[in-house]
């Protein structure tokens, strides 16, 4: 794979959680590479690491050696404030949990990563009601989390990851919580989604059947032995 | 900054929902302006009173006084008292010869100080000599110096007989009995010359000043004379009406710093509570000085609501309470017979300026500590 070509490289990262006896190695050794426009399924059985994986590749944590290039840029090195403006502007986040702020309504919700990027209020609501009518939720835009039903609320959620147009999408078991019909219209969306705004895309996931439909399924071994492809 | 100031109202907005933020936030906000509230009603309290003593000094007192360094009389008082009037045309000058003799009414007979002044033509006897020696107004008291005159019945002492004219109140912090007399009678009484010990200078205008103004005015020119100024002539009551400011300031603003204290407990309680939301925002690209800034609006907000409150609602009792006169002193206890309060706006100021700047850093402080974390600490739902 060419440099070009490359997402995501992640070669020889190393996590472990706790001190002295505590002390547990999630990831070792562990190299992923993802192309541009890659749908990938990463699986494995519960504990392994996989959000641990995630949380490294979507700086939101750190791996305790190892490097990380996104699109090209080493990005291993950066303090907490270069690493937010990344999260912003380069990676769209999906959790298992909806996460979204229950004082804000889905507009404002959606609209808050666009906000943080300085967008004036009305460009950032305007930009914010586009991306509800996309989810097909056009007319909750004022409603409140609290108002919403699983479903819904998975999907604002992928909304407001896509709000700034991120070319990397990170989603940690987005239908860990949704019954079966809600996780298959989730995750016909995220692809939908996935292939018309030409992103690159990382999906934890539990259900072979998804995993299927992806390009291809990343299965993470516990530390000490091999992760690969499927 | 956007973002963060959507959030700030967002959060205090949707407060009346999140009841248990809802009273944390309430009850700092509330203890905030009850101290913000005892700062201003206490320091109007002893303003109003510090300024009463103080418009009563510069009312009975001198404002400057010269003397000589040596000796008991004035040398070339009356050069002195001529360059004064021509060079402070503005500043009453009075000259004053004093000393004691025995004042003797047809009751009693009683050491007593005999002040001449050369802005007075009436005798005027003090409450205390007046109630010792039984004598009111048009009554007469004879006065006996220690002088002596010689006569061809042997020396006898010089005594003269006054007609009293005014009983007036006993000048601040002076125990015995005094008269105050004409100039030339003190003179004729106490030296049988017409010196001058001292010379009390009054100036309405800028009484704080004056003792400065003189020694420019005299600019050297007799040696061997002190000057005096109010800070010097009332030291140590003045050294205690500062130290009573400062005091009372540092005890009640002690009551800002605990509402302070309390405010930051409580931001960082809600800190803990927000643990998800300020990873999700962290995790959405804001950055650790949005975090920091996020929390700073929060305090600021409510520092803002609780110092307008606090500080409108202090000076709006301190103002009733002194225009009501709605506490009132038992007579003769003070000089005035409510009790007195003063607001003044550069003390509500200070007042409003620490109390906002407590709460921003009440809320900077927990502020500081999440901004420092990594987003996936916050970010854990099993
Ligand atoms: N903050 C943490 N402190 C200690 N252990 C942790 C922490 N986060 C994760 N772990 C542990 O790391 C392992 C991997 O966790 P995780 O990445 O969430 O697994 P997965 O998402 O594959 O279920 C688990 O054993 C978990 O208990
Ligand atoms: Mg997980």
């Amino acid at each position: 794979m060419s440099e070009r070509d490359r997402m995501v490289w992640l070669h020889d990262a190393a996590k472990a959680y706790g001190e002295g006896p505590r002390r547990v190695q999630v990831l070792q050794g562990l190299d992923l590479e993802v192309r541009k426009g890659e749908l990938v399924a990463v699986v494995g059985p519960s504990g392994v690491g996989k959000s641990t994986l995630l949380h490294i590749i979507g700086l939101l944590d750190r791996p305790d050696s190892g490097t990380l290039e996104l699109d090209g840029t080493d990005v291993s090195c950066l303090d907490l404030e270069a690493r937010a403006k990344l999260r912003n502007t380069l990676i769209g986040f999906v959790f298992q949990y909806h996460y979204l702020l229950d004082e804000l309504d889905a507009r404002d919700n959606v609209a808050l990563p666009l906000r943080i990027a300085g967008r004036t209020g009305h460009a950032a609501r305007g930009r914010a009601e586009e991306l509800l009518t996309r989810v097909g939720l056009a007319d909750r835009a004022s409603h409140f989390p609290d108002q919403l039903s699983g479903g819904e609320l998975q999907r604002v959620a992928v909304a407001r990851a896509l709000a700034m147009e991120p070319p990397l999408l990170l989603a940690d078991e987005p239908t860990g919580n949704l019954d079966r019909e809600n996780s298959e219209m989730l995750f016909s969306l995220v692809r939908e989604l996935h292939l018309m705004e030409g992103l690159t895309s990382i999906i934890v996931t539990h259900d072979e059947e998804m995993a299927g439909r992806c390009d291809r399924a990343f299965r993470l071994a516990p530390a000490g032995e091999r992760s690969g492809d499927v | 900054m956007r973002a963060e100031l959507h959030l700030a109202r967002r959060y205090l907005g949707r407060l009346r929902r999140r009841t248990h933020v809802a009273t944390v936030s309430g009850i700092s906000l509330v203890s905030l302006a009850l101290g913000v509230l005892a700062l201003v009603i206490t320091l109007s309290l002893l303003e109003g009173f510090q300024s009463t003593i103080r418009r009563e000094l510069l009312q009975r007192s001198a404002h400057a006084r010269l003397a000589p360094a040596s000796g008991r009389v004035l040398p070339d008082a009356k050069a002195l008292v001529s360059v004064l009037r021509a060079k402070l045309p503005n500043v009453a000058v009075t000259e004053i010869v004093s000393g004691t003799c025995l004042a003797r009414s047809f009751a009693d007979a009683i050491p007593a100080l005999v002040e001449g002044r050369s802005n007075t033509h009436r005798v005027a006897i003090d409450h205390i000599l007046a109630a010792r020696l039984g004598v009111g107004p048009g009554e007469q008291v004879e006065v006996i110096s220690s002088r002596r005159r010689l006569t061809p019945l042997g020396p006898v002492p010089v005594r003269v007989r006054l007609e009293i004219a005014d009983v007036v109140a006993p000048e601040p912090g002076r125990e015995s009995g005094a008269l105050t007399v004409p100039l030339d009678v003190a003179q004729r009484l106490l030296w049988g010359k017409p010196v001058v010990q001292s010379i009390e200078l009054r100036d309405p205008a800028d009484p704080w000043h004056l003792a400065r103004q003189v020694r420019q005015a005299l600019a050297g020119r007799f040696p061997g004379l002190r000057v005096d100024g109010l800070q010097q002539l009332h030291r140590s009551l003045l050294l205690a009406l500062s130290m009573e400011r400062i005091m009372i300031f540092v005890a009640v603003g002690l009551m800002l710093v605990v509402a302070s204290l309390n405010l930051l407990c409580n931001v960082a309680m809600i800190a803990a509570e927000k643990r998800t939301d300020l990873a999700v925002l962290s995790g959405l690209g804001l950055t650790p000085s949005g975090l920091r800034r996020l929390f700073v609006l929060l305090g600021l907000a409510i520092g803002t609501i609780a110092t307008v409150v606090g500080a409108g609602m202090g000076t709006l009792v301190a103002v009733t309470l002194d225009r009501t006169h709605a506490l009132t002193l038992p007579r003769g206890v003070f000089i005035v017979s409510s009790v007195p309060f003063r607001v003044r706006p550069e003390m509500v100021a200070t007042v409003s300026l620490v109390a906002l700047g407590l709460a921003i850093l009440a809320s900077w402080l927990p502020a500081r500590s999440v901004a420092r974390r990594d987003p996936a600490e916050g970010l854990r739902y099993e």
